[in-house]
């Protein structure tokens, strides 16, 4: 960056004022951050007004289990209880493969086959949950009606299996970076000390990296939380289960149940109407599952960033020949666990390879569906674009005014309060944005199912991921360039728009990319507010009243006609479809990070 | 240029169009209309008409649609109950019927095979109150019952609650293990095809055709279309679709071509009944 001397002259008494330049930034940053504010009181806005517009019995909400409108009863407890159960289950699982696959890839992998089963494991953590409910209902049902003997399969138990895997990717990956943040150098001085690998890792690793791996499990429970389209057509829908004894509470893991999510999924909020009791404590059903997906994201964003104290160093002195047997049998046990997720992406491909091979003919992609279940998805992937590109444009100026306002301007505990509450949107379950987007745009403001509404709708699930990427990259500029620009009789504006700007658009690219990659796998918030059963155009003729057709609703329509071989086989095609336009959007995410992490900013 | 903008006011004032230019009719309702829907929808297509078919909430969603005015024409396998009319005061309900149905007590056909080939109204209620928990009570094989029902607001589920209770409201569903609820058609079907021991409500046109599954009689009167016709079987149905008051516009058009001879011949191959093959 070279700057040319140029002697100012004196300012004249009656000059005119030089022109104010570069104003519109602080507009744009402010309009940015009140976006991320926005959502959220757009979606408490909804959800309180629901609730105000008719009485709820907040006690019997949460402490009575059965549900039956036509009586005028509305319990909800029995499906805290399944949420509970179904998340219990799937940590069970997934936590314990995830921690270990994390410590292999971290601590035993030479490093370019941790970078490149890293990368894998991101693009786990980015299939689309439509994908993952797929498998449900195909795979995972019957195998637990098969182990339970229990007719069907659908139960609980499916669920939190489904969502075991699904969120399995997200706590290696979130986990890696933390033991990745502990500094090598701490790890050299043990290993001076003569421990053994496994004691170095107990011992100095993982204290350090243990508020990080908590924020792992924690961003995970949320997700498992907020998901309704990948356990709604496995957990069975059952209202009113809630047992009184353990073994009941054992038997009621193989039995159908019911989950905040996929209430909220169902039927009933359509019925509802929008005011009155019924549709106030189906609101009410809204708020506890928001509150409760709000706590788990704000204590794991809150654990993450914690600095770890030193890890107060406790080696034992232990028989020679056992420390190091115990060693490698230690090593052997996690680089076990590490092949689980490699294995699952590996059968996964391998599921979808096979069975969705009609993705591989180009006719499939270029072809309008016929038919229930013939033809290819060229319009499925047209609206899905469609969709994806809209809601990029919508949320890559909000989301990078949002984090550049986050890193130049708040102070240090402002902040850390709208970098929670950013995660808190970010976290917010989709089904709860669909049914939002449902009454405010296709009802309230009369638009009809439409693209630009199913568009909007996605938007807050790209922006907290614009937002916070960017934030961190601006707080990361070195002091030295921040006291250059302004030395040099920059305005503030004018150093947020010559520095800061050219210095965070690569991590808000990267964010970009990840978020609509995420976006274009969401099912839920498109069947409220953007697809149809029959009669989407290729192209929509209007903005606010052409609905659109998508990947995501369409593999869900099929996966419930899991009987019929072409359906099948259409959903898989379509499925596999979907994965590939996400790992690209993937790729390209990863590709534009490891570019611009080499680069250097001189000073 | 204004010319042609008066042409097109013309036009839409001529159609009588409610909806925004761009906008198209807006059908959404029951799973079991929805595919005739569908099916007429791709005929006027490509007549140049712009519609659309959603299929959220089932029958009872369509109606409650309808009525918040999100949707044009609400699709119903269900008749307008009282109970509509006293929610929606200020709504002219107007159900034009466009053929008939049958719902049947769908049971798998290892079960029927093994004896249970007909149910009376009692042991249909003991089966969907969760009473009877294994086939053999009914005089087949020794194998556990495990009832699929329709989630609320389903036409088809009204249909099974008014045969079952009459014009008594229904109970809650059991509070039993052998019991979960299904959505659309399609979800219905399949689970009913991969649960040994199934039982559960559907359109019987959802069951031709399909080796694991077989409709069983009610009180030995079969879900054939002479009796459906005659009304002896006592899950028929009418199958509707309701607008806002009369229809006009693009609703007529779709109305009429649904009532006329192209778009009967739409209801056999989705195993309904046409008008005249119920003598209407």
């Amino acid at each position: 960056m070279t700057l040319t001397q140029e002697k100012r002259p004196a300012v004249e008494p009656d000059a005119d004022p030089r022109p104010r330049r570069s104003v519109w930034v602080w507009g744009w940053l402010f309009t940015g951050a009140f976006s991320v504010l926005a959502v959220l009181l757009a979606l408490l806005g909804y959800l309180g007004e629901g609730v105000a517009g008719g009485h709820v019995d907040w006690v019997e909400l949460l402490t009575e289990s059965s549900w039956n409108p036509a009586g005028s009863v509305f319990g909800g407890l029995a499906m805290i209880y399944g949420s509970a159960v179904v998340c219990v289950i799937a940590l069970v699982l997934a936590v314990p493969v995830g921690w270990g696959a994390a410590v292999a890839l971290s601590e035993y992998l030479p490093g370019r086959a941790a970078r490149a089963l890293r990368m894998s494991v991101e693009l786990l953590a980015a299939v689309p949950s439509i994908v993952y409910g797929l498998i449900g209902i195909l795979l995972v049902r019957p195998f637990v009606g098969a182990i339970a003997d229990v007719p069907g399969g659908d139960s609980l138990l499916a669920a939190g299996i489904v969502l075991a895997v699904m969120i399995m990717p997200t706590i290696v990956a979130v986990s890696v970076d933390s033991l990745a943040a502990v500094p090598d150098r701490d790890r050299e001085a043990a290993f001076s000390l003569g421990l053994t690998r496994r004691e170095v890792i107990r011992s100095v690793v993982l204290p350090k990296a243990r508020p990080g791996m908590r924020a792992a499990v924690l961003l995970g429970l949320a997700r498992a939380l907020g998901e309704a389209i990948a356990v709604f057509l496995v957990v069975g829908r059952a209202d009113g289960r809630l047992p009184g004894t353990f073994d009941q509470l054992l038997n009621s893991l193989v039995r159908p149940g019911q989950t905040l999510t996929t209430k909220l999924a169902g039927p009933e909020p359509v019925l509802a109407g929008t005011s009155g009791t019924y549709f106030a404590s189906l609101c009410g059903l809204g708020l506890v599952l928001l509150t409760l997906v709000a706590v788990a994201t704000v204590w794991g964003n809150r654990g993450a960033s914690r600095t770890a104290g030193a890890g107060r160093f406790r080696g034992r002195q232990s028989a020679g020949l056992g420390r190091v047997q115990l060693d490698r049998f230690v090593a052997a046990v996690r680089l076990t666990a590490l092949a689980l997720p490699g294995l699952l992406l590996l059968g996964m491909l391998v599921v979808l390879a096979t069975r969705g091979s009609a993705a591989f003919q180009p006719s499939f992609w270029f072809t309008s569906a016929t038919g229930a279940a013939g033809g290819g998805v060229r319009d499925q992937i047209l609206g899905t674009l469609l969709l994806v590109v809209t809601c990029g444009l919508i949320a890559l100026p909000l989301g990078f005014g949002a984090g550049i306002l986050l890193g130049v301007h708040a102070s240090a505990r402002t902040v850390r309060v709208l970098q929670t509450l950013t995660v808190v949107v970010g976290g917010t379950p989709t089904i709860l944005l669909g049914l939002a987007g449902f009454v405010i745009f296709c009802s309230a403001m009369g638009w009809g199912r439409s693209w630009l509404a199913g568009a909007i709708v996605l938007v807050p699930v790209v922006v907290p991921m614009v937002a916070l990427p960017t934030c961190a990259r601006v707080r990361s500029l070195s002091p030295e360039m921040t006291e250059s620009a302004l030395a040099l009789g920059l305005t503030r504006a004018q150093f947020i728009r010559s520095v800061v700007v050219p210095y965070a658009w690569p991590a808000t690219l990267t964010g970009l990319l990840l978020g609509l990659a995420r976006a274009a796998g969401e099912t839920a918030p498109l069947l409220f507010t953007a697809t149809v059963f029959f009669g989407a155009p290729a192209f929509p003729g209007g903005i606010v009243e052409s609905p659109v057709q998508a990947l995501p609703t369409h593999i869900f329509t099929l996966s419930q006609d899991s009987g019929d071989p072409q359906a099948v086989a259409q959903a898989w095609g379509s499925a596999m479809v979907l994965v590939l336009i996400t790992a690209v959007l993937l790729s390209l995410a990863v590709a534009l990070r490891n570019r611009f992490e080499g680069e250097r900013w001189t000073t | 240029m204004s010319g042609a903008l008066l042409a097109g006011l013309a036009t839409a004032c001529a159609d009588g169009q409610s909806s925004a230019a761009g906008g198209g009719l807006r059908a959404s309702g029951s799973t079991t209309v929805a595919p005739v829907a569908a099916d007429a929808a791709e005929a006027l297509k490509a007549q140049g008409m712009n519609i659309t078919i959603a299929t959220q909430g089932g029958s009872a969603g369509g109606i409650s649609q309808l009525a918040a005015g999100q949707i044009d024409i609400a699709l119903s396998s269900k008749p307008i109950a009282d109970a509509d009319r006293t929610a929606h005061p200020k709504v002219d309900f107007v159900a034009t019927q466009i053929g008939s149905d049958a719902v049947g007590v769908i049971v798998t056909q290892p079960v029927a095979d093994a004896g249970v080939k007909n149910l009376t109204v009692d042991q249909v209620r003991d089966l969907f109150e969760g009473k009877i928990t294994n086939w053999s009570q009914l005089g087949g094989p020794k194998l556990g019952v495990f009832v699929y029902d329709k989630e609320p607001g389903r036409g088809t589920r009204e249909v099974l609650d008014k045969y079952i209770y009459g014009d008594e409201k229904a109970p809650p569903p059991p509070d039993t293990d052998n019991f979960a609820i299904v959505g659309g058609n399609l979800e219905t079907r399949n689970k009913l095809e991969s649960t040994p021991g199934a039982v559960g409500p559907l359109s019987t046109g959802f069951v031709e055709g399909r080796e694991k599954l077989a409709v069983v009689t009610l009180d030995g009167i079969a879900a054939s279309p002479e009796n459906i016709a005659s009304g002896k079987y006592p899950m028929n149905r009418p199958l509707y679709l309701i607008t806002n008051g009369e229809p006009t516009g693009d609703a007529k058009k779709f109305i009429d071509y649904l009532l006329s001879d192209k778009g009967q011949v739409l209801l056999e191959p989705h195993g309904y009944l046409s008008l005249e093959q119920i003598g209407k």
